[in-house]
């Protein structure tokens, strides 16, 4: 495991408080497909591995709740390698 | 119709034993001649014939660029429908359109983050009519009256646009590298990307997914000089990368759309000590003006061969010899030569250096792509329940709804998810019981009356 404690909202919310350059308080809820690039690139980052999501898990994703779901089911899963 | 040895002429002329693409496997000239033959066939048998047209709705990948060229190759038209457009835009589009096949997957593998993807095209037949203009290209652009502007542009108009970049100081060069971020649906990618670099002998190099670090692994695949081209948010993608070796071969990055704010541009250059670059365009022209090397930053230079001024309200205009617009007679975006782009902008007497100052009218850009929120609000104001809308840009598309009978947030997310590609959504909506209105009845339009009316 990586060592990271478990992904969260807040989590989240603050990546694409970076992006966006405004308050996580005021990022909105819904995730399009450039918040979501950013997301995983961000998330991986963070983890230090690659999410292998799945083209069902991605399109599956329309708020930062369903992002939150979908990372921590890919996280729980062991990298490979 | 064009004389469509240009194709050949322009673009798939050189050796066949250069790489033109890297998927990452090798696609040299060769084998694209030879799938454009194939594809040629295909689309002659499914009834396209020299002087008709060929819809294109694929996402970006090899097949896109094999039709697309064996279309144009046949004498016929390609109109341009980015696949992120939702079947009741296409249908929209084709009925206006009537082209003579349609060019869909019946197969693709990739996902939401894949830069290229893995197609298997089928062709279908759809009308028995000619193309309704001479262009060899239709591009489809938000319109501020609702359905989709409808832009043509010529084989002339393109190749003068490809030897226009031949001719700025700071593109890729013969032998090097150009790392394909936009896609190649719209002019950037399009022209700037695919046709250049065709045309040019670069090499196209999609990298493997829309990460950041997947596009500096493209950057290290090869020792030959690099330039990533993209828009502002993948400067975001790279610069948030964790450092790894040095990367010499990493030269510049070219970015259009919106400007980018001079913290990013420091953080850039200092990272990756490669140039940041702009650019200026239009779906109608192509590439207006540049700065490749970021020296006139915020201002760029006309691109050779292009002549900008400013008009007596303070609105750019682009010589542009005929209207672009199909169907449409409008002497406010065209007349006389010349594009009225709808930007705000000065031109510096003595330099001659443009600065773009913003938008005009109500088009605002989202990731490179344009949209016009009168389409959003009129998609919207159409949908059952809602009374009226008003759509703004606050950080991001923000829709505010006042309903006229039972309705929800997410009833009217998944009607619009039918109506309109999801680049064009709202990002937050909400509803309102009343939206604000001045004391005539008009819609009240400014973000922070919106804010403050909102619960």
């Amino acid at each position: 495991m990586s060592g990271q404690p478990e992904l969260g909202r807040a989590d989240l919310l603050t990546m694409l408080a970076e992006m966006t350059g405004k308050p996580a308080d005021e990022v909105p809820d819904r995730v399009g497909s450039m918040e979501l690039a950013w997301l995983v690139h961000m998330v991986e980052q963070r983890h230090d591995r690659r999410l292998d999501l799945t083209d069902d898990q991605l399109a599956g994703i329309r708020t930062v709740d369903d992002a939150v779901a979908v990372f921590r089911a890919c996280l729980s899963v062991p990298a490979d390698g | 119709m064009d004389d469509p040895s240009w194709v050949d002429d322009v673009l798939l002329a050189g050796p066949s034993t250069d790489v033109c693409f890297r998927l990452p496997d090798p696609v040299d000239r060769g084998t694209l001649r030879r799938l454009v033959g194939e594809a040629q066939t295909r689309l002659a048998e499914a009834g396209l014939r020299p002087g008709g047209a060929a819809a294109l709705r694929l996402p970006p990948s090899l097949a896109y660029v094999v039709n697309l060229l064996a279309t144009w190759r046949s004498g016929a038209q390609a109109v341009l429908l980015d696949h992120r457009l939702t079947d009741h835009e296409v249908a929209q589009a084709l009925e206006r359109l009537t082209p003579q096949v349609v060019i869909a997957p019946v197969r693709s593998g990739g996902g939401a983050l894949k830069i290229f993807v893995d197609v298997t095209e089928g062709v279908t037949a759809y009308s028995d009519r000619p193309a309704g203009s001479p262009h060899a290209v239709i591009q489809l652009s938000s319109g501020s009256t609702g359905p989709s502007k409808v832009i043509g542009r010529s084989a002339a108009s393109l190749v003068a646009e490809v030897r226009r970049y031949t001719r700025i100081d700071g593109v890729a060069l013969p032998g090097e590298r150009i790392i394909l971020l936009p896609s190649m649906v719209h002019v950037l990618g399009l022209v700037g990307g695919l046709l250049y670099g065709l045309h040019a002998r670069v090499t196209l190099v999609p990298p493997d997914r829309l990460s950041g670090d997947a596009v500096l692994a493209a950057v290290a695949a090869d020792d030959s000089p690099a330039t990533v081209l993209g828009v502002p948010f993948h400067i975001g993608l790279l610069a948030s990368t964790r450092p790894t070796g040095p990367l010499p071969q990493f030269r510049r990055m070219t970015t259009g759309g919106e400007l980018v704010p001079p913290a990013v541009v420091a953080a850039f250059t200092d990272r990756f000590g490669a140039t940041l670059g702009n650019m200026y365009g239009m779906t109608e022209v192509g590439v207006i003006g540049t700065d490749l090397h970021g020296r006139h930053r915020p201002a760029i230079a006309p691109a050779p061969g292009i002549e900008v001024r400013e008009s007596s309200t303070g609105e750019l205009w682009v010589s542009c010899p005929d209207s672009p617009y199909v169907g449409l007679s409008d002497p406010d975006r065209w007349a006389d030569g010349w594009l009225h782009t709808r930007d705000a902008g000065t031109v510096d007497p003595d330099t001659g250096l443009v600065t773009v100052r913003g938008r005009l009218d109500s088009q605002v850009s989202v990731g490179g792509l344009k949209v016009d929120l009168t389409e959003v609000e009129a998609t919207l104001t159409g949908l059952p329940g809602v009374g009226a809308a008003v759509v703004v840009y606050d950080n991001g598309i923000t829709a505010y709804v006042q309903p006229d009978g039972p309705t929800s947030e997410e009833a009217l997310e998944t009607l619009l998810a039918e109506r309109l590609a999801g680049y064009k959504r709202p990002r937050v909506l909400r509803l309102l019981d009343r939206l604000p209105r001045t004391t005539t009845g008009k819609l009240v339009r400014s973000t922070e009356a919106l804010r403050a009316a909102t619960p």
